[in-house]
């Protein structure tokens, strides 16, 4: 039954418009060229649009987000200099959405990322895997990170 | 005059009351598992890290330690590694995992799962 609620193909890809309940998600240089030229600043709306500047929420994650999660309450993931490989996603529980943030909802649950974290994952898909020996979060299939940690932690970019 | 002597020896692994409790929830509805068997392999950005598995029955060469009614299986080749190591389960909201505490590890990874001795 919950599968054929779901609908095939939907489990995987955020759909189109769900970024529309999130501000309208202002470049974060947009102070220096509303200072500048005093008009909204909105000086390259095409970026947003691309379809790849997304992050993908798993079955397993969105279904592992709705038991832990209470309203209000998102999945932030950062990406920070650190771990083996130079850097490493971090993730946490958030309340707040910041002005340069942008949600990826899918099926009620929310994933927060900030826009400088989404250069290095956007295109990547967050999943919930589930081992004996430990179950967390993990960010995968990631197009930007070149080879990681076996752990999924750490990655490094692509030059 | 010989007395006997009593030698101190020690588990070779020590749960933590929290890894206890998991453990035994995860056997719970599996009765045909008797416990769980930890294991080395070489993997990861440091050399080793840890493996976690349902046994079904001890192997010969298996180390076995009994605490609090759980049964947990150490490989041959995990229990030098292992030796004095406390092992313990770690619940958070985002993620939940057993963790080794390993007193003869030199180093970790940044994320803890891969180590060197």
């Amino acid at each position: 039954l919950l599968h054929a609620a779901r609908g095939p193909g939907q489990a995987l890809v955020c759909p189109p418009h769900t970024p529309a309940p999130v501000l309208p998600c202002p470049p974060r240089y947009s102070s220096a060229s509303a200072q500048e030229s005093g008009v909204h600043p909105n000086p390259n709306p095409t970026k947003a649009a691309d379809t790849e500047d997304i992050v993908k929420l798993s079955k397993t994650c969105v279904q592992r987000l709705a038991q832990i999660m209470e309203k209000g309450e998102f999945l932030r993931i950062s990406v920070e200099g650190g771990g083996c490989s130079g850097f490493q996603y971090k993730f946490s529980v958030d309340t707040q959405k910041n002005e340069d943030d942008r949600v990826f909802e899918q099926e009620g649950v929310g994933v927060i990322v900030d826009e400088e974290s989404l250069e290095f994952v956007k295109g990547s898909t967050v999943d919930f895997t589930q081992e004996l020996i430990r179950s967390t979060f993990q960010v995968l299939k990631n197009p930007q990170a070149d080879h990681g940690c076996s752990c999924g932690a750490s990655f490094s970019i692509k030059v | 005059v010989s007395r006997r002597k009593i030698l101190a020896t020690r588990a070779a692994l020590t749960l933590t009351p929290s890894a206890v409790n998991m453990i035994r929830t995860l056997l719970q509805d599996k009765p045909e598992y008797i416990g769980l068997k930890v294991g080395v392999r070489t993997r990861g950005c440091n050399g080793l890290t840890y493996t976690l598995d349902y046994t079904k029955e001890k192997e010969k060469s298996d180390e076995e330690v009994v605490q609090d009614g759980v049964r947990v299986f150490i490989e041959k080749k995990a229990q030098l590694t292992l030796l004095g190591t406390e092992m313990d389960f770690v619940e958070t909201k985002l993620s939940s995992e057993f963790v080794f505490n390993n007193p003869n590890i030199k180093g970790t990874c940044g994320c803890g799962e891969s180590f060197n001795i």
